[in-house]
């Protein structure tokens, strides 16, 4: 009877130490090309390789990526890094483990062709979950007084007529407006990236205090998806039906000829502007950019130093 | 391949009957040609109208029985919208009316009436009821939370953003379990307005689309022809593919393979035009016709496939080629059979005019009884074939009469020549020779010797004329010559004696020139009568005579008048007739005068046989070829 007890403790000692080893990460969006590095390192075994278990769970409506974060439910999320600061300005201390973007994908395009600095007053949609506020900056800064319309997603709104121009990500609604059959000339494209704004976006962040238990853990992520998304840029087509089958799986509403498009822009705004190179780090001038504009729009009463939201 | 052509080649070109035959197959295939695309290009014109007319009719049926279904939802809205700005003091109330739409509309799936953040102070940032059919009843909630913020999707934006009614595009709710296309539905859309005609909220009716595809999936004007029907944004919400379902565009494609005329369809049907375009789908050509479906925004189009279209008419085409070829086959054969069969005389014709041909002139020909060109011909044949049997008899007649008289002529030749000497005096101070070469068989030259004692008389002429006449002169003339020597006249004498002989009867006017020479072998006196003959040659020089005299024959009794030089003694006299000097090359320039003497020149040292073989060898190559124009006779002679 004792050793029957034994036994059970035993075999729950070790379930325990399975279940804390388990590296929950949630992109903070559904499937896409804009996380197929992460897909990479699953599918090919990198996480394997470096001994980690890692399951890759998606948000849901219920369910944001960030929620699960704060509730321990998942060990990492994606984060652009305006957004980050919020989150560490907000008193949740966040670490950023590896940098993926080096370039900024907000846009605001226009449909009459014309650059959307010089539509004063223009209704312009923009998403209510967040994510505009260079656009926001911009707006202010510009004194361009846009009637901003929050919504969930603003492509049907626009093309449909109903908005003037919209914020958009160079690698997704941008490309849904193409697919939409919009064609936009280069003047009626902004890119933040081309202006004083190109701040840095997508990294993959934990909580601090995660990070401080687990630093070699969560250095072996970052090193494994870091692989994942070198491979991806090695093995675009091969990355692509990885990526598809994470759509497929979850029934996205999108497809291949979209992803291709995603994949190519994600991997060109990986590219330091300078270097012309891969970096994945967090440049300290452009949080430092990111820093001011922040605190200049009163979206942060106070700067996050750069020394907050790297890993140390 | 290039010898199998050849030899296709040749036999076309040994065959008449396949030649004719090709020709008139080619000229006819070029009339069909003509005629057949003229009319194939007309009729395809009609189909196509006709097509047009039938897909266009086909789809303003179904776009007018969709549009009378959305129109009732719209009618259902507009039956009941009127209530909630007069219950606005009572917000519950807005329960009971979403409620009571579904209740009088079972066909409807749902119904929500939605307000501004904060509208309702009491309800807080959300407040939109919301009712369905769930089961056999009607559940009705208020659908607003932190989740859900109803006021930023698209149902709710729309009409607010347009101030105006408005269908969204068709959308299925998320579900983790999969998406069904039973449960697509679309929404028509009203902005509410307060008393004072600001927008409040947004009143929403949905219908589950399910009919609609059902419906626009049935057309199907053609066997292989579809129907798809687009979104303002060109999503596909009904397509045959259903994996292209809500999750590819029409404008999809293009983004790997740019197609101008998909993205022109694309944004026609876009901006709710309607109309008919032709451009390929899937490599297939099609033909599109498209036409927009009231205000929703969305537009419907069918695809019929060229090949359906006009399967018909390529059908048509198929068979009619199909017949031209063969009865162009037919006609080709025909043709070469019958062609073939008319020039059957013309090949037996061939064959007998080989067999004529190799000698066989008496071969019997067949009785033409056809009176076209081919039996005329043979008629020529037949005539040419007795012509020709005739003639060769006549031919053969002549040609052992030619062959009689060559052989007399040869006899004649014989005879001639043996009547000149050809041997001459054996005397040990003359040296003599002399030589005759006729033209022809025979000829007119005659040359002769006598001895008397020491007395050489000798002659050399020339008959007027040639031939047998002449030969015949020539030889009285020689007869008499003989005669008269030897009864030792004087050459001028022996002249006018054989004159009047040869002038007696002469009807025919014949003559000779002749040289008559008397020569003293032991004084070298020469005593000569010239005739009308070419004057000699002696000692490298034209004799030089006092008297040239007529030629004897011409007239009786005329006198001859002779010359004596007193010793020749040491020198050469050559006697010739004109044959020499007056040989002719083939551009029948003569040999000349000059050319003799400058050949006499010299001859001194040489035998008289040597001097006559030197002017024949010069002759001979003066003609170089030529045929001799007139007979030859040399005599040469030279006294120690």
């Amino acid at each position: 009877m004792k050793r029957s007890l034994l036994l059970v403790l035993l075999l729950l000692a070790i379930q325990i130490v399975e279940a804390q080893e388990k590296f929950i990460f949630t992109p903070q969006w559904t499937p896409q090309a804009q996380f197929a590095g992460y897909y990479v390192a699953q599918d090919m075994g990198f996480y394997r390789e470096a001994g980690l278990d890692v399951e890759i769970v998606h948000p849901s409506a219920t369910q944001p990526a960030l929620n699960r974060v704060f509730k321990n439910e998942s060990q990492a999320t994606t984060l652009q890094l305006c957004q980050a600061m919020e989150v560490i300005a907000s008193g949740v201390p966040m670490v950023n483990i590896l940098q993926t973007s080096m370039n900024n994908a907000l846009v605001i395009v226009s449909r009459r062709g014309v650059s959307p600095l010089t539509q004063k007053g223009a209704r312009v949609g923009c998403w209510a979950a967040g994510f505009g506020q260079l656009a926001f900056y911009l707006d202010d800064k510009e004194h361009l007084e846009y009637e901003w319309v929050p919504a969930a997603s603003t492509v049907n709104l626009f093309v449909k007529g109903l908005l003037d121009a919209c914020i958009a990500m160079s690698y997704n609604e941008y490309y849904q407006l193409v697919q939409s059959g919009m064609e936009f000339s280069e003047e009626s494209v902004y890119r933040f990236c081309d202006h004083d704004y190109n701040i840095q976006e997508d990294g993959i962040y934990m909580r601090r205090d995660y990070y401080e238990a687990h630093k070699e853990q969560a250095q072996k992520f970052a090193e494994a998806s870091r692989r994942g998304w070198e491979w991806a840029a090695e093995h675009p087509d091969e990355t692509l039906d990885i990526v598809m089958k994470y759509v497929h799986d979850l029934h996205v509403i999108t497809n291949r000829p979209m992803q291709r498009l995603m994949l190519e822009e994600i991997l060109r705004l990986q590219l330091d502007r300078e270097s012309g190179e891969r970096e994945f780090r967090l440049r300290p001038d452009m949080v430092q950019l990111a820093n001011n504009l922040l605190l200049e729009s009163g979206i942060l009463l106070s700067p996050v130093p750069y020394e907050q939201l790297i890993a140390r | 391949m290039n010898n199998f052509l050849f030899r296709m080649v040749a036999f076309i070109r040994r065959k008449l009957a396949t030649r004719l035959g090709l020709w008139i197959a080619l000229f006819a295939a070029l009339i069909f040609v003509l005629a057949l695309g003229f009319m194939f290009m007309q009729s395809r014109k009609t189909v196509r109208r006709e097509a047009i007319s039938h897909a266009t009719q086909t789809l303003d049926n179904t776009v007018l029985r969709v549009n009378s279904i959305l129109e009732r939802v719209q009618v259902a809205t507009d039956n009941t919208d009127w209530m909630i700005p007069l219950h606005l003091d009572s917000p519950d109330s807005m329960f009971s009316i979403s409620r009571r739409i579904l209740e009088n509309n079972p066909d409807l799936n749902g119904c929500s009436i939605s307000f501004e953040p904060y509208f309702f102070r009491s309800k807080g940032r959300w407040f939109s009821t919301f009712s369905l059919h769930e089961g056999d009843g009607i559940e009705t909630i208020q659908e607003g939370n932190d989740e859900y913020e109803y006021f930023y999707f698209d149902w709710y934006q729309q009409s607010k953003l347009l101030d105006e009614p408005c269908w969204t595009e068709p959308y299925v709710d998320y579900n983790p379990q999969g998406i069904t296309s039973s449960s697509v539905i679309a929404s028509y859309c009203k902005p509410i307005r307060d008393a004072k005609d600001q927008y409040i909220g947004t009143i929403s009716v949905d219908l589950s689309l399910g009919w609609l595809s059902e419906t626009i999936s049935a057309v199907k004007p053609y066997p292989n022809s579809y129907s798809i029907m687009i979104g303002e944004g060109g999503t596909y919400f009904v397509h045959p593919d259903s994996t292209k379902l809500f999750y590819q565009t029409i404008f999809t494609e293009t983004l790997d393979h740019p197609d101008p005329k998909r993205t022109a369809l694309g944004h026609a049907m876009q901006r709710g035009e309607e109309g008919m375009q032709q451009l390929d789908v899937n490599g297939e050509p099609c033909y599109v016709f498209y036409k927009p479906l009231g205000i929703t925004g969305w537009s419907v189009a069918i695809v019929c496939p060229e090949g359906d279209i006009f399967s018909g008419y390529y059908r048509l085409a198929r068979t009619v080629i199909a017949i031209v070829l063969v009865g162009l086959l037919l006609m080709f054969l025909t043709f070469r059979r019958i062609v073939g069969k008319e020039l059957v005389p013309l090949q037996q014709l061939a064959g007998q005019a080989m067999t004529i041909a190799s000698g066989a002139f008496d071969t019997e020909l067949p009785d033409y009884e056809r009176i076209d060109e081919i039996g005329q011909l043979g008629h020529s044949f037949s005539e040419m074939q007795h012509s020709l049997v005739q003639h060769i008899a006549e031919l053969k007649k002549t040609t052992a009469q030619k062959a009689s008289i060559e052989s007399e002529l040869n006899v004649a030749r014989d005879i001639q020549m043996s009547m000149v000497p050809t041997v001459f005096p054996k005397h040990n101070k003359l040296d003599m020779y002399a030589e005759m070469n006729p033209a022809k068989e025979v000829g007119g030259d005659l040359y002769s010797y006598v001895m008397q004692g020491d007395r050489l008389y000798f002659c050399l002429g020339d008959v007027s004329g040639k031939g047998v006449p002449a030969s015949l002169f020539m030889a009285q003339s020689v007869r008499l010559f003989h005669t008269l020597a030897t009864e030792g006249m004087t050459p001028a004498d022996i002249a006018i004696r054989m004159n009047n002989e040869l002038s007696e009867g002469n009807d025919r006017c014949m003559f000779v020139t002749m040289f008559i020479g008397m020569l003293q072998l032991d004084t070298g006196r020469l005593d000569f009568c010239n005739c009308g003959h070419n004057p000699p040659v002696m000692d490298g020089q034209f004799l030089k005579m006092q008297y040239t005299n007529q030629p004897i024959g011409l007239l009786e009794g005329i006198p001859y008048m002779g010359e004596t030089i007193a010793d020749i003694r040491g020198k050469m006299l050559l006697v010739y007739t004109d044959g020499l000097n007056e040989a002719e090359n083939p551009q029948k320039e003569l040999l000349g005068d000059d050319r003799l003497l400058e050949l006499m020149a010299d001859t001194q040292s040489l035998s008289s046989r040597a001097v006559i073989d030197k002017l024949k060898a010069a002759v001979e190559k003066h003609r170089a070829g030529a045929d001799p124009n007139d007979d030859l006779t040399l005599m040469c002679l030279k006294i120690a």
